[in-house]
């Protein structure tokens, strides 16, 4: 490492060292971009200004800047955080397929979803850091008070451990330490389905709200987590794909996946959710039957049927279900729309827990429902916690060699040995991407789009 | 959109130039780990073989697992950081009073009195009381609870029943001015009544409290004669317990002068006056009861009127569905409904 020139040389890199220099390499690195590009970073830099001014809003303990209240006190913040929090195990559940229990078909989701589940995880701890009034006394009290009875406290323990065992995959992908890689591969896959069962049952021990009450809540969670990762890898492969980012000759293969797991979890979690409606029509356990009204036929009817079920579930399944529409635009509207339905999904879920309240809260009584508009402070840390996700992302597009790296071990799979054996000139050769391609259930034409 | 066009940005990638669909992906720079590989391998694996199908076989990973002292390097490495994050962490705890050990004397016990000996039970007669919100008052310039009838320890609920059966519920601003004569409830209007009367409602101190259980630093606790607290130094405002209490007993502080303990943001909730009763008062909205509707005592005196009054005329908690084990009883109509 040294300084020459105002440049600071560390390995191969040569970093600016100097506001000076720092401008000029910016200045180089605008004017080197295409409009479109500027566009889109101008815009994700206007969400995490909106999203910079709000945080300092809402970070002086008590200030009444959120729209909840005592009747419903998780609002959107809340529902932000569960987003990002079980799209990062999301992430690992789909990649595990390939990079555990080495999956071939899978194997492409790997270096970009373990860069996506490290910046979905550190954009649900923002998120949940300017939701709680203190945060830090959160970190400490956390290590310092073990309460095994809460699962507010095993959840911080899972997804502090996962950002650990997430930073430790990462590095070890970019560095090449297999070893190490292979172990840190697995225990993220496993805190992928611990933590957002935890989560799950944060809201499912909660007895006071029927709607979030029971066994199924943590079940749902995680076939939720599963959607939202998998949607989100739908639109960046498309993505990559669509802009010939780096690697993009595999998107094909990544795609395919991705519409084999997005159908699988789609169904599972339609299964669930109807499960969910028709439990609480039929509850006789007071408060369930009113919330899940309020859901399907109340306030919150338009957007349940509008956007989680129309816009969210159903469309989704057509695209992937219809033959033609098996291309690699369709592939990125289809996870584009399971990303928002999960987002709806979780936002109803958690207000339509609140929204009829079974008793006074702290004096207020809200009949028949309580009133709650998200603040404009609440919308715009979510803008800024989105667009803070977009831009760190677009920066590990452009600067980090985001190829996959092809570098596993994978444990002594019994499928994994017949197939070493029974067809090791293909594992040897490698199977090119058109083949991968068909077999991942891509039509001709979205493999051929897949090649320009 | 699905006809690939120019691309916005053509980034260059670090590594090697992309191949086209139908073209072997570049070989790897070099193999993944030299003694990963089964010798028969690694020829193979830094020469010709493509990188996506590395898959090693079960021999392979005996050399692999023989680099130990990689792995137990970084595993010993990430052990002594943890230790040490935990360690430092511990430092802290020690230096800042907020995360002060669990043997302190968090609770604001007064010399000379004696926990085990109590076990402290409040009794609510919604037959008596006649809504005259005189216990909120008290309750709020009691414990400098804030102004705003959002932000209330105890209130007063009206529970209406019409002549069609419905029953409304209204409590205008936590009924600390009293009530008008007809309900202000949505849809109460109009309709001829049958039957009312007046509930008092405060934290009910439960056995096994929902709050308690949830809190993810133990904030909230329980001490020994029975009642549930909030150490305002260990809240971290979550609001878990907020929604977690079945009877709507919390609320989270919200910042002005009058917050109680002088800290915005935490957990608050009725204490039935901690600071007096340990000290052998009585609560403030049971002092300042007109009519004695609320009742207060120590059911462990067989001496005491809570035991021989109150209880003994059949006193239940409101919705013992929740199975929560509320400490705070009713008697009267209130009864009838919950």
């Amino acid at each position: 490492m040294q300084v020459v020139d105002s440049t600071l040389h560390v390995g191969r890199l040569a970093l600016p060292a100097s506001p000076r220099a720092i401008r000029a390499a910016l200045a180089r690195e605008v004017s080197a971009m295409p409009l479109a590009t500027r566009v889109w970073y101008a815009l994700l830099l206007a969400g995490l200004a909106i999203g910079a001014v709000t945080a300092i809003l809402a970070l002086p303990p008590g200030w009444e800047v959120m729209g909840t209240s005592p009747s419903i006190e998780w609002g959107m913040l809340i529902v932000g955080y569960v987003f990002f929090a079980i799209m990062t195990s999301g992430l690992c559940l789909a990649s595990s397929l390939g990079t555990v229990f080495g999956i071939e078909r899978f194997l492409p989701l790997e270096k970009r979803h373990a860069i996506l589940a490290i910046l979905s995880l550190s954009t649900a701890f923002g998120v949940i850091a300017l939701e709680l009034q203190y945060p830090v006394r959160m970190v400490f009290g956390a290590v310092l008070v073990i309460s095994p009875s809460s699962p507010m406290w095993w959840m911080g323990v899972f997804y502090g451990g996962y950002l650990v065992v997430l930073i430790v995959e990462v590095w070890t992908l970019f560095t090449n330490h297999p070893v190490i890689h292979k172990y840190a591969c697995t225990g993220a896959a496993m805190i992928g389905i611990a933590a957002p069962t935890t989560l799950g049952a944060v809201f499912g021990m909660v007895a006071a709200k029927p709607l979030w009450a029971g066994v199924f809540t943590p079940i749902l969670m995680v076939a939720s987590a599963f959607v939202g990762g998998v949607s989100l890898l739908g639109i960046v492969f498309w993505a990559v794909s669509r802009f010939r980012l780096a690697d993009w000759g595999r998107s094909g293969v990544a795609l395919g996946s991705v519409r084999l797991l997005l159908a699988g979890g789609l169904l599972v979690v339609a299964a669930l959710l109807a499960r969910q409606v028709a439990d609480g029509l039929t509850s006789d356990v007071a408060g369930f039957r009113p919330s899940t009204l309020a859901m399907v036929a109340g306030p919150l009817a338009p957007a349940f049927w509008g956007l989680r079920v129309a816009a969210g579930l159903v469309a989704p399944l057509a695209i992937l279900a219809l033959p033609r529409l098996r291309t690699v635009g369709f592939t990125g509207l289809a996870s584009g729309l399971a990303l928002l339905g999960i987002f709806v999904d979780r936002s109803l879920f958690v207000v339509a827990g609140e929204f009829v309240p079974r008793t006074t809260m702290a004096g207020t009584v809200a009949y028949p429902y309580v009133a709650y508009t998200p603040s404009l402070v609440e919308i715009g840390i979510l803008v800024g916690a989105a667009s803070f996700m977009a831009m760190a992302y677009s920066l590990c597009e452009r600067y980090l060699p985001m190829g996959e790296g092809d570098v596993h071990l994978f444990w002594p799979w019994p499928w994994l040995r017949h197939h070493e054996h029974g067809e090791e000139a293909d594992a040897g050769g490698g199977a090119p991407e058109a083949p991968a391609a068909a077999e991942s259930g891509l039509a001709p034409a979205a493999a051929a789009e897949a090649v320009p | 959109m699905t006809e690939p066009s120019e691309p916005l940005d053509r980034l260059e990638p670090l590594d090697q130039p992309q191949p086209a669909v139908g073209e072997p992906s570049a070989p790897p720079a070099e193999p993944a780990v030299a003694g990963a590989t089964a010798p028969g391998r690694a020829a193979a694996t830094a020469g010709e073989a493509p990188a996506d199908a590395v898959l090693v076989p079960l021999e392979a990973i005996a050399p692999a697992i023989r680099q130990a002292s990689l792995s137990r390097r970084a595993f010993l490495g990430f052990g002594l950081a943890l230790a040490g994050g935990v360690a430092g962490a511990a430092v802290l705890g020690q230096l800042f009073p907020v995360f002060a050990s669990a043997g302190d004397q968090v609770s604001p016990l007064v010399p000379n009195y004696d926990p085990a000996t109590k076990a402290w039970t409040f009794v609510v007669d919604t037959s008596k009381c006649i809504g005259c919100g005189l216990c909120v008052v008290a309750c709020k310039e009691e414990n400098h609870v804030p102004e705003s009838a959002a932000f209330t320890r105890t209130w007063v609920e009206r529970h209406v029943t019409m002549t069609d059966g419905t029953v409304y519920v209204d409590s205008p601003d936590a009924g600390i001015n009293g009530f008008p004569p007809t309900s202000t409830a949505p849809g109460a209007g109009g309709k001829t009544v049958k039957s009312a009367y007046f509930q008092p409602r405060l934290c009910m101190q439960c056995a096994d409290s929902p709050c308690t259980s949830v809190c993810p630093v133990s904030a909230t606790y329980t001490t020994q004669d029975g009642i549930v607290l909030v150490d305002a130094r260990r809240c971290i405002g979550c609001g878990y317990c907020v929604v977690a209490c079945p009877y709507g007993a919390r609320y989270i502080t919200p910042a002005g002068e009058d917050t109680p303990a002088g800290t915005p943001g935490v957990a608050d909730k009725c204490t039935w006056c901690y600071q007096r009763i340990s000290k052998g008062q009585q609560p403030a909205c049971v002092e300042i009861c007109p009519v004695g509707a609320r009742r207060f005592g120590n059911a462990n005196d067989p001496n005491d009127d809570i035991r021989t009054a109150a209880l003994a005329a059949g006193a239940r908690p409101l919705h013992p569905e929740y199975g929560t084990q509320p400490r705070a009883l009713y008697l009267g109509p209130a009864l009838q409904e919950s």
